[in-house]
């Protein structure tokens, strides 16, 4: 499927076919659960990020039948830049309303970076200021658990992590995407 | 202490903040507080959270109470900051303190629930018991927290409305009317205390999801509005 | 005009405190409190806390105006929805003339033109000579011939930093407290902020002094 076709079958289910709830409800939700994760912690947010990642992981087992119903796509994608396309501009417009570019290919076309313009989930952030949370705190780290665990239900390993984050001071939020391999045999068309 | 002077006017503490920010100016504090008013998500990444986050609490307690006061406590900050951030978008001519029970009450079960829920709670209640004179109910059909999370079995008694409760206590809290709110589905007598028997059968058939969150106000509450009222 | 702008916590504890002075009419926008006037200030404004009690539950708007006054210190509250208390002490450049003047309506029009010329020229006067700064043990010590024309009886009331208690210091007070609000809900809404937490954050302190410069 192509760039523009999938961001038009992304708008097309936003704005059809997808139940919503006030975005601040959401955002607030997220909070508090970080928040309280980083309370239970004590602050140690390797293991914050470690927790937020395996929520993410959890949710990704389970939306990926959502996604699949919604998009209607049940066709596999036919090499991993697609899949790109598909989470950017379907999976991400149609649970967070947001579309992050595509953007830094690996030349073997095994790894992105998604950069997010806007992320709802940190809409009313500023992390704590006690000399470490912006150096080790991956706030919306829980969307790395989501593709991964999402993924992995359609025979795709990947690894996900951020390398940067406006919440840090960085001028960007941008998520690498690493494909690891396709979890079944069977070879994907673009590896010949 | 202040330490005097600094350039270009003003003093204070600013040299302690070790924050950094994007040279592009993108915080909290350069967006309209405005700017998601209306935005809206889906509802899946809402109950995909919240389920996340009944299950991560359910691990690190025992018992049902314990889980739903983890909810609660989790509700509670989500509270205190809808109640300046409602405030704040009212118009001016309507934005007011509430300065008594009614008014506090009124501004959850309108403001707050229309905000979080897309509507207002259906009912508000003052306890009939003459014993009670510090409960008050609100009433919500069909709670949506509840509407999302397929509760398992073993747990059957567990109300994830304590979620919501939270957020109730905080908005009151916050006001000044320190209050301990708890979420209970009618019918569900276990950990009513017997004021939140409204309803009855029949309507509790038409919802079987109806939540009463039954709201205690400390005992300086009534003291004060009693106070209050004989002054005005 | 000198301000301290204060914003106490529900157990009376400083979250946040930043001096300024005024950054109309030629001002430099710095505070021209002595060492004993700072520390004066935070006693008058914790004083006027407990007025902030007696009226809180009696008046449900924000905004509560003037609500006290020590001396030449002049208090202006404004009350958050979870009751948290912002407070702005407001001191006029002048000590004597001032006080005693502040209550009345500008007398007359004829004097704008003094005025505003020469409160450009009583500014330098004030920062070159420290003792002149306004402060109780100065109240009736140090003040010339310029300082008394400064008064607010000379005043036009358009004039903010002489006229503590004319409508339009009201009205830009109002405005100051408003844009601080703003900016007080996004720093209170992070999900990492507790009640009563002292705020940190240098944004927020960079905009409650552009709020001073553009209303005060």
């Amino acid at each position: 499927m192509s760039a523009s076709k999938a961001s038009r079958l992304g708008e097309e289910i936003w704005k059809t076919r997808i139940e919503k709830v006030n975005a601040e409800l959401v955002v607030l939700t997220y909070g508090t659960i970080v928040a309280q994760i980083c309370k239970d912690f004590e602050n140690d947010y390797t293991e914050v990020n470690k927790q937020l990642d395996k929520m993410g992981y959890n949710i990704g087992l389970r939306l990926i039948e959502d996604y699949l119903a919604k998009s209607n796509t049940m066709r596999r994608c036919s090499n991993f830049r697609e899949t790109a396309e598909m989470i950017a501009k379907v999976g991400f417009k149609i649970f967070l309303n947001v579309t992050p570019t595509i953007t830094n290919w690996t030349s073997d076309n095994k790894q992105f970076s998604l950069v997010f313009d806007e992320n709802p989930l940190a809409d009313f952030v500023e992390l704590p200021d006690d000399g470490r949370a912006q150096d080790e705190l991956w706030f919306s780290n829980i969307l790395c658990g989501v593709l991964r665990g999402a993924l992995e239900m359609v025979q795709m390993q990947v690894e996900t992590h951020f390398i940067s984050d406006v919440l840090r001071g960085n001028d960007t939020t941008e998520m690498r995407v690493t494909l690891v391999r396709y979890i079944d045999d069977e070879l994907p068309p673009e590896d010949d | 202490m202040s330490n005097a002077g600094g350039s270009g006017g003003g003093s204070g503490r600013a040299g302690e903040s070790r924050l950094r920010y994007p040279s592009n100016g993108k915080t909290i504090y350069h967006r309209p507080l405005n700017r998601t008013k209306t935005a809206e998500l889906s509802k899946a990444a809402f109950a995909y959270l919240f389920a996340e986050m009944v299950s991560y609490a359910q691990r690190r307690v025992t018992g049902i109470q314990e889980l739903e006061k983890r909810l609660n406590l989790q509700g509670h900050p989500i509270g205190l900051k809808l109640l300046d951030l409602l405030l704040f978008r009212e118009p001016p001519r309507s934005q007011l303190r509430p300065l008594n029970i009614i008014a506090l009450l009124h501004f959850i079960k309108i403001n707050v629930w229309t905000h979080l829920f897309g509507r207002q709670a259906d009912r508000l209640e003052k306890s009939s018991n003459p014993e009670t004179p510090d409960e008050f109910m609100i009433i919500d059909n069909e709670p949506l927290v509840n509407a999302y999370i397929s509760v398992p079995k073993e747990m059957s008694q567990l109300n994830c409305a304590a979620f919501a409760a939270g957020i109730i206590e905080g908005v009151c809290d916050g006001a000044g009317f320190p209050a301990r709110v708890t979420a209970h589905t009618v019918g569900d007598t276990s950990g009513s205390n017997g004021s939140g028997g409204t309803g009855g059968a029949a309507d509790g058939e038409m919802w079987p999801g109806r939540t009463v969150f039954l709201v205690k106000f400390q005992p300086e509450v009534l003291e004060r509005e009693a106070l209050i009222g004989a002054k005005s | 005009m000198s301000y301290y702008f204060a914003i106490i916590g529900t157990q009376d504890n400083p979250l946040f405190e930043y001096d300024f002075g005024t950054s109309k009419q030629g001002g430099d926008g710095m505070a021209r409190f002595t060492e004993q006037a700072r520390q004066l200030n935070q006693f008058i404004i914790h004083s006027s806390l407990d007025i902030v009690e007696e009226v809180q539950w009696t008046n449900g708007q924000m905004y509560l105006k003037l609500i006290d006054r020590f001396f030449t210190s002049y208090i202006s509250c404004f009350l958050t929805a979870s009751n948290i208390k912002f407070l702005l002490l407001h001191q006029p450049p002048t000590t004597t003339s001032s006080s005693s003047s502040a209550g009345l309506p500008p007398s007359s029009s004829s004097s704008a033109l003094t005025s505003s010329s020469t409160s450009t020229l009583v500014q330098p006067s004030h920062s070159s000579s420290s003792s002149v700064l306004p402060s109780l043990s100065t109240l009736t010590g140090g003040s010339n011939a310029s300082t008394t024309t400064l008064g607010g009886a000379t005043r036009t009331s358009t004039s903010i930093a002489a006229n503590p208690t004319s409508p339009q210091t009201e009205e830009a007070i109002r405005n100051f407290f408003a844009e601080v609000y703003e900016n007080y809900v996004k720093a209170i809404m992070s999900p990492f902020y507790k009640t009563n937490m002292e705020i940190r954050s240098p944004v927020f302190r960079a905009r409650v002094a552009a709020a001073g410069r553009k209303y005060l």
